[in-house]
């Protein structure tokens, strides 16, 4: 019940809608005492014969009355207190999302996509559960069990009341039990669907070797066997959930039979009449559904209170930090990188070592190095998606963790290795940083990109719906429409990770060139695996395991012996066997 | 985006899955009988009371012995029906079950009747969500809906036949609540149906913006879009709060409440009825308590059939999607049962062109012969071909120009059995499955331990398995991730070789092995190719200098065929990989 502790600040934020909730349960409660108290005395007035049409039409006012005020009351009810459980899932889903936003990237590398959808669809509707259904089912059966065996102990007969509720404790007892078996039971259930769910992913990825062996038949059994034991457990499963419905009913029979033998002998000694009887036996059937209840409330509660935990936990995470005397104005200028060491967080081994080099405003560099030798650690430093390294990174008068976060970045066109692509058309995924950009804006920065010709060609052209539920681009046109959104910005720096990748060699030197024409004066940082693509940088510096080897421009470097040179004349050979051979000339 | 099942195809599909409920005739008749029974049964409590009322208890002629019985039988039918309850529940869940099991097993068995193409073209994932997440959502349904529908509709229709057993003109009355009740589940049905789906949509719509600003944080973060985003989302949250508000405004006139005004009035018409009959003449108190007692009764079934309304709807697009799968058409190639059996091991490739979308060829009439015991090596560029002719040869797809032989007879007319026993494929990537290293390399087959360590020790891997701390039952998890790829490899090898083929088809096997094992891998394909015709795809060029030929292909076609050494000596595009992959002061030497 701790978590309704917890909520609380959510209840009285909403304690209008709970409080006039409450009140209409509870008119509920007491309106429902209603009907079997008419029909008891109607039962009196037809055995003793003195019904009259008078009487007769005043009990039926009186039931439709009540009838029409259930409805109305019960629909209320359920629009504040629902309606309340129901915004606080939508308040909390907004919190996580703007934290998610607030997240660093370590937060990211830790936590699995998986898990955080989780916690913001499974975690949330238990919570709303709890503020919901909770709500209502501990005031319901309270209130209602509460006033119907008052109404049956002080109305009609205490006696008869207690006799009659001597069986419920079994069916709580009972009911317990089972739900404590069910459980353990279905936990195994779940372990064999979980196990066949394994091995239908198995046999699909190994399909191949399946066939190539021509084991379909065997793996079929395999699968045949898997899935007997889960129809296995799942029959134990069922085997303890039905015992719930007959035990309640075989309780409640019981109980009735109290009821009806004591009460019969009561009437006889003129303790009771046959219309109280009957109302009687009425209540007995309302009383069904509190017990009932109070049993799922404790499981309801239950997971609630782990839910919002779990979400709880999430939210107080570290969130990114920013100092309050940073520097509001978007920063121009050389950049000058002097690190000395970085490692990532949880990484024993250095990502970056000695970095030292000058960029004046307006070249171009060109990072290049083996997988995996620092080159996008690099950039992501000078994004600050990390800031904890040894040493400076400068960009113009001030050190970049200087500046505001976002001043920094809005001097920045990023265009990163992995090219993602929002699921939204082409003009809205090029707009992406600037939403309210015209149409010319986007065409002429998709132009530079030299994609525009390719989106000329869809259906929808810039309208046409991209990304994962959209059309399927190639791993080329992905890349030249991240390069097309980042230079919309018209950034004062550019970064290219390794995003020509995909492109061919004749469109990357277009691209190269263009960029070269349209921004001068502006600095271009270039990572690359293809030499090409940095060839004409005014300076150029190798990677190695997170260390600079070789710096110079593609003049000095292919004069010097070592990985540049090497690698250049590598590149020019494998080009030549891409294109199918051809005679080899000695150079 | 799906399109939406129209009234007839969502009849169809409900027609197809229950269908399936033929096979447990026996089951199902049992379940029928112990729940019609249990029905009777649980009627008879009310009208034993009200016997009691009547004939007992209001002339207070209080005979001992049938009170005595009366209330035996009353005591005896509640404990009766409760057992045979249970026994109703429990098999309509076997019933559930059973099916779905059945239902599993052929969407698994279709799986593996479909083509390799399907595979190629398909996410796994998707493929694995039809076996299982959408089966288990037809489970919920003949679990919870078809069970419950079938089991609350006896129910109603027994409350019906007793109270007209018990008074026929006022039971007559009381048919009135059939339409009223019709309706609602009708009218509910309807609008749930809308505001159900409204309600999916926008949440996969939200679940689909918050995994997508996940996937792309960094992103958004980078180009400082947050605030919009967040924005964004509020809108699109917002959207889905108020489905669900207007689901539970619907639910809440619809649902319950409306159900419990049509109870009031039909304790009003009873009472009504009672009420002028008794103006004109004495009534019989126990058929009212009866009454009630039945109508009483009569409601929580129905609540319950309406409240799982939108299983059903749910169901019915898994079982949309499932049965689209079992009626895939994208067959493997079929085989001719023959009895043509391989014996040498003669492989020949005559002219054969190919084409996976039928407009493009990827292979342009490629001929070649390897003769028996000898080994033929194909390399290239990526794209030039090479997995096409595996795919091919091991009957993955389906030709139409030229023809593969093998001994002289066409592939086709061998039996898939033949080729499978007598062809060994080892993958670039290999496949471990769940399981100890000894099944990895057993399989299916019939082998004792020692034939295992044999098969172990020719492809070196022995020496290997035994430093695992148990050996040869060391437990591979996770697809072998423990493992390197070269050892991986080997445990492959030894698995392939433990078939004994007769031809041995190589595709990328060394591609991505580790200094390690490097030279037991080499030693092992020299072990393996001994006496075997082999196909080897080669990325590493070193791996196949001893190929008795080798071709060079590209864009489909074969642009060179010699020995290395001749290849070399032509100087064309063989030389210029091997210069790539050598260095080029090694040429010279190789020269």
């Amino acid at each position: 019940m701790k978590v309704f502790l917890d909520l609380f600040w959510f209840f009285r934020q909403e304690k209008k809608a709970y409080i006039t909730g409450i009140c209409l349960l509870m008119i509920v409660a007491l309106l429902e005492l209603v009907p079997p108290k008419v029909i008891g005395l109607m039962v009196d007035r037809i055995k003793n014969g003195n019904v009259t049409i008078g009487v007769l039409g005043t009990w039926l006012v009186v039931l439709l009355v009540v009838a029409i005020l259930l409805y109305v009351l019960r629909y209320f009810w359920r629009v504040c207190i629902f309606g309340a459980a129901a915004k606080l899932s939508r308040q909390l889903r907004n919190e996580l999302y703007t934290h998610f936003t607030k997240m660093p990237p370590s937060f990211y590398q830790r936590k699995r996509i998986g898990d955080l959808m989780a916690h913001a669809t499974n975690d949330l509707q238990a919570i709303q559960q709890t503020a919901g259904t909770g709500v209502l089912t501990l005031v319901d059966s309270l209130s209602l069990g509460g006033f119907v065996l008052a109404t049956m102990a002080t109305t009609i007969s205490w006696k008869l009341t207690l006799i009659s509720l001597l069986p419920m404790p079994v069916m709580a007892f009972a009911t317990s039990r089972y739900g404590t078996m069910v459980h353990q039971r279905f936990l195994k259930a779940q372990e064999a669907f979980s196990s066949l769910n394994d091995k239908v992913q198995e046999s699909v990825s190994g399909i191949k070797v399946i066939k190539a062996f021509g084991y379909e038949k065997e793996d079929m059994e395999s699968f045949r066997k898997k899935s007997a034991e889960v129809v296995k457990e799942n029959i134990a499963v069922a085997k303890v959930d039905a015992l719930f419905d007959p035990t309640i009913s075989l309780v409640v029979g019981v109980s009735f039979f109290l009821a009806i033998t004591f009460g019969a002998k009561m009437v006889l000694t003129g303790e009771l009449t046959i219309g109280e009887l009957v109302s009687f036996t009425t209540y007995l059937g309302l009383l069904i559904w509190p017990m009932l209840a109070f049993g799922w409330l404790f499981n309801i509660v239950e997971r609630g209170r782990a839910s919002y935990d779990r979400v709880r936990q999430l939210l107080e995470e570290q969130r990114v930090k920013e100092s309050e005397q940073a520097i509001e104005t978007t920063p121009s200028g050389d950049i000058t990188y002097a690190v000395e060491r970085f490692t990532y967080p949880n990484d024993a081994a250095f990502a970056l070592q000695h970095i030292q080099f000058t960029l004046k405003r307006g070249e171009t560099l060109g990072i290049v190095g083996k997988t995996g030798a620092g080159k996008t650690t690099l950039l992501k430093l000078f994004v600050r998606e990390y800031s904890e390294y040894n040493g400076s990174i400068r960009f113009g008068e001030h050190e970049i963790s200087d500046y505001a976060l976002s001043a920094l970045r809005a001097a920045i066109g990023y265009v990163p290795q992995d090219h993602f692509l929002f699921s939204a058309t082409v003009k809205e995924n090029i707009a992406f940083s600037m939403p309210n950009a015209s149409d010319d804006e986007v065409m002429n920065a998709a132009k530079l990109a030299h994609i525009h010709d390719d989106i000329a060609q869809f259906a929808d052209e810039y309208d046409t719906i991209v990304g994962e539920r959209g059309v399927s681009l190639s791993g080329g046109q992905k890349q030249r429409i991240s390069i097309a959104r980042a230079l919309l910005l018209d950034p004062e720096v550019l970064l290219l990770d390794d995003s020509l990748s995909a492109v061919d060699a004749k469109t990357e030197e277009q691209i190269l060139t263009s960029l070269k024409e349209k921004r001068k004066g502006k600095t271009t940082i270039i990572t690359s695996h293809r030499l090409s693509a940095i060839q004409h940088a005014d300076l150029i510096i190798v990677l190695d395991n997170g260390k600079i080897i070789q710096t110079g421009t593609h003049e000095t470097l292919m004069k010097e012996k070592g990985w540049y040179r090497d690698m250049y004349e590598r590149q020019q050979l494998e080009s030549l066997v891409e294109q199918g051979g051809g005679k080899w000339n000695s150079h | 985006m799906e399109q939406p099942l129209t009234a007839k195809e969502q009849r169809q599909i409900l027609r197809r899955l229950l269908s399936y409920m033929k096979n447990e005739k026996r089951t199902v008749t049992l379940a029928f009988f112990l729940l019609i029974t249990a029905t009777a049964l649980e009627l008879v409590g009310p009208y034993l009371v009200k016997v009691f009322i009547d004939d007992y208890l209001i002339p207070r002629h209080l005979a001992i012995r049938p009170l005595i019985v009366i209330a035996t039988i009353y005591i005896g039918t509640i404990m009766i029906k409760a057992v045979v309850t249970y026994f109703q529940l429990v098999k309509f869940q076997e019933i559930a079950l059973r099916v779905i099991q059945q239902l599993r097993i052929d969407v698994f068995t279709k799986m593996h009747a479909l083509s390799m193409r399907y595979f190629d073209k398909t996410p796994g994932g998707s493929i694995v969500s039809r076996v299982t997440n959408d089966t288990e959502a037809i489970k919920e349904m003949f679990v919870e809906v078809l069970a419950s529908f079938v089991q609350n509709g006896v129910f109603v229709c027994g409350i019906f036949v007793a109270m007209f057993f018990l008074d026929v003109k006022l039971a007559f009355y009381c048919l009135f609540l059939l339409p009223v009740i019709w309706w609602l589940i009708q009218t509910y049905r309807h609008y749930s149906s809308i505001f159900y789906k409204d309600m999916r949509e926008r949440l996969s719509e939200l679940n689909a913006k918050l995994n997508e600003s996940l996937q792309g944080m960094a992103i958004i973060q980078v180009f400082r879009q947050e605030e919009r985003l967040r924005k964004e989302f509020a809108k699109i949250n917002d959207l889905h709060y108020r489905a669900g508000v207007k689901n539970m405004k619907l639910d809440g006139l619809l649902l319950r409440p409306a159900i419990d005004v049509v109870y009031v009035v039909a304790i009003m018409v009873v009472l009504s009825f009672f009420g002028l009959s008794a103006l004109e003449s004495p009534v019989k108190v126990g058929v009212l308590y009866a009454f009630v007692n039945y109508l009483e009764r009569l409601f929580e079934p129905i609540n319950q059939m309406m409240m799982r309304l939108s299983f059903y709807q749910q169901a019915i697009i898994s079982g949309s999607r499932l049965f689209a799968f079992l009626d895939l058409t994208e067959l493997a190639p079929k085989a001719e049962a023959s009895s043509a059996a391989i014996a040498k091991g003669k492989i020949e490739f005559r002219n054969v062109s190919f084409s996976y979308d039928g407009k493009q060829d990827v292979l342009k009439n490629i001929s070649f012969t390897v003769q028996p015991g000898e080994t033929v090596a194909l390399v290239g560029h990526t794209g030039s071909g090479k997995s096409s002719i595996v795919n091919l040869l091991m009957r993955f797809y389906e030709f139409d120009r030229g023809d593969i032989l093998i001994d002289g007879i066409s592939i086709r007319d061998y039996s898939n059995a033949e080729l499978r026993k007598n062809i060994g494929l080892v993958l670039q990537d290999p496949f471990l499955f769940y399981g100890t290293i000894r099944d990895n390399i057993r399989m299916y087959k019939q082998l004792t331990d020692e034939q295992i360590v044999e098969a172990a020790r020719l492809v070196q891997a022995h020496e290997m398995i035994e430093k695992l701390p148990k050996q040869y039952d060391h437990l591979v998890v996770e697809r072998g991730a423990a493992f390197s790829s070269g050892q991986r490899q080997l445990i492959a090898f030894a698995r392939t070789l433990a078939c004994n083929p007769k031809i041995l088809v190589l595709d990328e096997a060394t591609a991505h092995i580790d200094t390690e094992t490097e030279e037991a891998i080499q030693q092992a394909l020299n072990n393996m190719r001994k006496g075997r015709t082999t196909i080897a795809i080669a990325h590493r060029l070193s791996t196949i200098q001893d190929a008795n030929q080798i071709l060079v292909l590209h864009r489909g076609e074969i642009v060179e065929r010699g020995t290395h050494q001749q290849l070399l000596a032509q100087r064309g595009l063989y030389y210029s990989m091997y210069m790539l992959q050598n260095g080029q002061l090694d040429v010279e030497n190789c020269v």
